[in-house]
């Protein structure tokens, strides 16, 4: 590795990390100011998170809906396109998966995880398939449409776990539960570390060779770079974006399927504390790269496990961790010194 | 030359250094202007001249030294303060709003008002007006700022800063967008306001035209101020020497006859619209034969976007065809009319002609990488990249570090041989080359002129579209202008001078 | 009937239309304002603690005003000094904001999600005894609170700063072309940052409108997206003051409306859905538009 290389290796890293440090700071004024000592809450988040296997397992659990909608949102970023409706595609993911997770009757595992799953993929996949034609044929800007189709989804899925898929007999908001042979397989008892975790490590690190070997990843960067450039050199830049806003909706539904089919087992409302925001803070943390997102990901799953034990011990409200993940992304795209603003791909 | 209680140097600068990173932009610079005189700064890309201006309208601050104003050294902390002291400045591009009018834009930031904020558009209008009348303009004050045409918008610039009682103009490059004729009416506008005593001085890279409007010369060199004299003291050959510091012999380009018919490329009654749906070309009839250099003249704005991007296929043909040998091209993408051998050198290699911010090996392989030997089954295959990219670059003498390196860490006139390393790399037929040496230093445009003609010579044909007459004339087989969308005439070479050719571009035939 | 339908789709428009006006001064200089919606959180919370602890509705009506206007301010030297993406700030803006109100109502008022103190005062309604025998303009005309009042006030002001004065020309300047401003002697990020303060202001005020104008405390929940029906407001206005207001309006009474059909089988939720729906589809008429009065964009 070059001394150049070194350095740009060097000063990526500061520019994710510095981020983090700042929001920390950020969050131990608060804690200081309602009372608490940031240190030892720090420390006890960190024990939460990391200490011992069963946390450490928990902790991943958590991040396990965070890797794929971190790596949906970085789709798109990566090819320059701000992609905001990550959120809408995991509602609809979920709400399709814990469907046919009930509906299928009698299925084996073997049919009806692939099917659900692949049918929650197609929903969120199709979800932004609107945007992207609107972006493409008419220049209509994606964020505003992606934003609000976010607010349609969450709608749409409130309406429908109210009403016609309401679980009978239930009080609150939920769809019956998905059949046993529906649930995604435990990959170690006692845990709720799930089968859904390795599919989407996997498909991370599957996006991260494809950004640096194929030619689809090459041309997904160079437009992310320089649209104008690629369209002068013959690159289609209109089907590359209509492909990849597809691609990061069926990334995003899928990761809602697994959510519901892997940890929750139904569809509720309020399915998703905000996991597609979230998302958007991963890929900017982690520049959209493998790498990076893995490592995003699992910090805020940390910070989520961590979150909800700490309530228990200490009487500092969850919320915290709202607050810290808030700060990161405000920090993740000011320009302190290092690293860029909406993040390249390495 | 100055009267007597009045300062020697209206605006000057004292040992002025300036530097961003590596790069010293102006080293030591020491230079003065008198009042009520016209000034002229030139010197090569990158000589320093622009950042120069810059800190004398305060957009920028020295790294060492001052500005001096009226003899004394003065801090310049930001553009209004260079306005409370008279300087105004007038940039290349220009720097209006284009939605609002230009009246609207001339009173920007100095409007004047009635009680509570409102604007007095009468009184507007009226200092409008008075400041028109001075310098012999007429403008349409309601008009958009975007569908003013170019000179007139430049016009409003310098009306803008008379009506802030600017009485030094600083103007950067004034010229690059004007025809002959309209040269020719800045020019005298210039002396009309050198004579009620305002102070000018102005960038540019026009020898002609800087000999003839200034009464003292300033050349830079690499930052460094290499000499200042009157025009009568000097010549344009020792201009350029000083430039560039040693004697630059420009090719002389001999004119070759077009190879056979029939055309190579042949545009038949094309009609295209700009991004905003008015109307910019046509109808237009044009062929280009092998062999040949076709050199499009034009003030900018007239076309010549339109129709290079139709003929590269980035635009949108509303009517009309195009032909290449024979074939019938006009839906084609420009995946498939660089396939079938159409080359596109753009004008804005920043923002077009390369990815700045990728390596010179991704900018050199981008287009084509999903073909072999680059690519297969949809992976890449980096050996063959870096030796494809190793082979594009041989011969072309592009300064680089590494192949993995961001062509933005490039100079200009490198960059500019890259972008046509990987367009030559692709073996194309036709070029269309768009203001190929626009930022590169002179040996780098002779290097390309160069190129351009040994392409010629192989039996390639180029379109050329620059906004350098000089470079126009030197290397065109043919020139044709462009004016409103519409062809005006044809020249040849042996036929072809400044004069005619400026009557080309401003629409009148070619007599 | 008709009458308190109007009387409720006023009431449900007066904080869209505030935090609209607002967020297309913002966007006029130059910042699309995401994080409305927790400049209205925190103007409704801080409403409900200034009235209660002061008994002044104009103590609690500044405090709100200040509320956003600080954080408008927060974000928007983020986004001018430190260069960083307006939408992601915003974002981040909303989520954070909406975390640190529940973690303060939790650690200082030990409360979960409400804040329901003593004493609150309320904005009170302004009669007009001859207009509200009319028959429908008596429901427009009377019986608003000041803050209604004050919104609609806002919209012919707002057109007349934009179009007619100085302020205005240099605010639409600042956004439109920043490098021209500074070239001639403006300050084109304070003036944006100057826009981002006014925008939560307004939207601190649309939060006190909710929380004391309506309801008389403050409950997490209390904006409910309307930060985003704004952004949808001005979205469908297009910078301009009186097609904003319309926008904000329809959406008022789209709200209205809901609460009145329920029970009547049409779903809430679907009703909700129809600002965000009606942008796409404004977004996509105006490129329709865009691209049959030109050619079609390569």
């Amino acid at each position: 590795m070059t001394s150049a290389m070194a350095q740009m290796r060097a000063s990526s890293l500061a520019g994710a990390l510095i981020p983090v440090v700042l929001a920390l700071a950020i969050g131990a004024i608060v804690l200081a100011a309602t009372g608490h000592d940031p240190l030892s809450v720090y420390r006890l988040m960190a024990v939460e998170s990391f200490g011992g296997e069963k946390r450490l397992q928990a902790t991943l659990s958590a991040a396990t809906p965070l890797l794929l909608t971190g790596l949906a949102t970085a789709v798109a970023f990566r090819t320059g396109i701000f992609n905001v409706g990550v959120e809408g595609c995991f509602y609809l993911g979920g709400i399709v998966a814990a469907g046919l997770g009930f509906w299928l009757v009698g299925w084996p595992s073997t049919l009806i995880i692939p099917v659900a799953l692949l049918a929650a993929a197609l929903i969120g996949g199709l979800w932004l398939l609107l945007p992207g034609v609107l972006k493409v044929r008419l220049g209509v800007d994606e964020v505003v449409t992606t934003l609000m189709l976010n607010f349609v989804a969450i709608n749409l899925t409130s309406w429908l776990v109210n009403g016609p898929l309401l679980a009978r007999g239930s009080a609150n908001s939920a769809t019956p539960a998905i059949q046993k042979a529906a649930e995604l397989p435990r990959l170690l008892p006692l845990t709720t570390l799930n089968l859904g975790f390795a599919i989407s490590i996997l498909l991370v690190l599957l996006y991260g060779c494809w950004g640096r070997f194929t030619v689809a990843g090459f041309r997904s960067r160079l437009a992310g770079l320089n649209a104008r450039f690629c369209r002068a050199v013959g690159i289609d830049v209109s089907s590359l974006v209509i492909r990849i806003m597809v691609l990061s909706g069926l990334i995003g539904g899928l990761a809602g399927g697994i959510h519901a089919l892997g940890l929750v087992h139904r569809f509720v409302a309020g399915f998703s504390p905000g996991y597609g925001f979230a998302g958007i803070a991963i890929a900017l943390l982690g520049r959209n790269s493998a790498i990076g997102i893995i490592l995003a990901a699992i910090a805020f799953g940390a910070l989520a496990s961590a979150g909800a034990t700490i309530q228990l011990f200490s009487d500092v409200p969850i919320e915290i961790t709202q607050v810290l993940q808030g700060a990161v992304m405000i920090l993740a795209v000011a320009k302190l010194g290092f690293g860029r603003g909406r993040g390249t791909a390495l | 030359m100055s009267d007597a209680g009045a300062a020697a140097v209206r605006v000057g600068a004292r040992d002025i250094s300036r530097r961003f990173g590596d790069v010293v932009a102006n080293d030591r610079i020491d230079f003065g202007v008198a009042p009520g005189t016209i000034h002229a700064i030139v010197g090569g890309n990158g000589a320093g001249k622009s950042t120069l201006m810059r800190i004398l309208q305060g957009l920028d601050r020295p790294d060492a030294g001052t500005v001096i104003l009226d003899d004394r050294p003065v801090r310049l902390a930001s553009p209004a303060d260079a306005f409370a002291h008279g300087i105004g400045m007038v940039h290349q591009e220009f720097m209006l709003v284009p939605e609002r009018t230009l009246l609207e834009n001339m009173i920007l930031a100095r409007e004047p008002i009635v009680a509570g904020g409102i604007i007095d558009r009468a009184a507007a209008r009226a200092a409008g007006e008075r400041v028109a009348a001075l310098a012999g303009a007429k403008l349409d004050w309601d008009m958009r700022a975007a569908d003013t045409p170019v000179h007139l918008r430049q016009v409003l610039e310098i009306l803008r800063l008379l009506y802030r009682d600017a009485d030094v103009l600083i103007l950067d490059e004034p010229t690059a967008v004007l025809a002959p004729a309209q040269i020719r009416e800045l020019i005298a506008l210039l002396r009309r306001l050198k004579q009620e005593g305002r102070t000018i001085l102005f960038i540019s890279h026009k020898l002609d035209e800087v000999m003839d409007a200034s009464d003292v010369i300033t050349v830079l060199r690499h930052g460094r101020v290499v000499g200042t004299m009157r025009p009568a003291e000097t010549s344009n050959a020792q201009l350029v020497e000083l430039m560039v510091g040693e004697p630059v012999e420009l090719p002389t380009v001999t004119p070759a006859a077009a190879q056979g018919e029939p055309p190579l490329l042949s545009l038949e009654g094309l009609v295209a619209r700009d991004g905003r749906g008015l109307k910019r070309l046509g109808p237009v009839d044009l062929a280009l034969y092998r062999g040949e250099i076709v050199g499009i003249a034009g003030v900018a704005g007239n076309g010549q976007d339109e129709l290079v991007a139709c003929a590269a296929g980035l635009g949108t043909i509303e009517s009309g065809a195009i032909f290449l040998d024979g074939a019938a091209i006009t839906r084609a993408g420009t995946r498939r009319l660089r396939e079938l051998g159409i080359g596109y050198l753009s004008a804005d290699r920043a923002a077009e002609g390369l990815c700045l911010a990728a390596s010179i090996r991704d900018n050199l392989i981008a287009g084509g990488e999903h073909r072999p030997p680059f690519s297969r089954a949809g992976l890449l295959r980096p050996a063959a990249i870096r030796a494809g990219a190793e082979r594009a670059l041989a011969g072309l003498s592009v300064q680089f570090g590494k192949l993995g390196d961001a062509v933005g860490s490039l100079s200009g006139g490198n960059q500019q041989r890259l972008a046509i390393a990987r367009e030559f790399g692709r073996k194309p037929r036709i070029l269309i080359a768009v203001q190929p040496t626009r930022g590169v230093d002179i040996a780098g445009i002779a290097f390309i002129h160069r190129q351009i003609v040994e392409f010629r010579n192989r039996g390639g044909a180029v379109l050329l579209v620059s906004e350098e007459l000089d470079e126009i004339l030197s290397l065109s087989d043919r020139i044709i202008g462009l004016h409103g969308g519409r062809i005006t005439g044809e020249l040849p070479r042996a036929a072809a001078n400044l004069e005619r050719v400026g009557r080309l571009m401003l629409g009148e035939a070619a007599a | 009937m008709l009458d308190t339908l109007i009387h409720s789709a006023l009431l449900m428009t007066t904080p869209i239309l505030l935090a609209a006006i607002g967020g297309m001064v913002n966007r006029v200089g130059g910042i699309v304002n995401i994080g409305l919606e927790s400049m209205m959180l925190s103007g409704a919370l801080v409403a409900v603690i200034a009235a209660s602890a002061s008994g002044s509705v104009l103590v609690a009506l500044a405090a709100a005003l200040l509320a956003g206007a600080v954080l408008g301010l927060l974000m928007s030297l983020v986004i001018t000094r430190l260069e960083a993406n307006e939408i992601v700030v915003g974002l981040g803006f909303s989520v954070a904001v909406a975390g640190l109100v529940r973690y303060l109502l939790k650690s200082l008022y030990g409360v979960s999600g409400t804040l329901d103190p003593q004493g609150v005062v309320m904005l009170r309604s302004i009669e007009i005894p001859f207009a509200a025998d009319l028959p429908m303009l008596g429901a427009i005309l009377s019986g608003q609170d000041p803050l209604t009042w004050f919104a609609w006030i806002m919209v012919p002001v707002t057109a007349f700063v934009l179009y007619r004065t100085r302020t205005g020309l240099r605010l639409r300047a600042s956004g439109a072309a920043p490098m021209t401003a500074h070239a001639l002697g403006l300050d084109p990020l304070g003036i944006r940052d100057a826009s981002t303060v006014f925008a939560g202001a307004m939207a601190g005020l649309a939060g006190a409108h909710l929380s004391i104008g309506v309801v008389g405390l403050f409950n997490e929940g209390i904006t409910g997206g309307r930060g985003f029906i704004a952004l949808a407001a001005f979205y469908f206005g297009r910078n301009a003051p009186w097609r904003t207001a319309l926008g904000a309006l329809l959406f008022g009474f789209f709200e209205a409306l809901q609460i009145r059909l329920q029970g009547h089988g049409v779903p809430a939720q679907l009703v909700q859905m129809l600002p965000y729906l009606i942008v796409i589809i404004v977004l996509t008429g105006l490129g329709l538009a865009d691209r049959r009065r030109s050619a079609a964009i390569p």
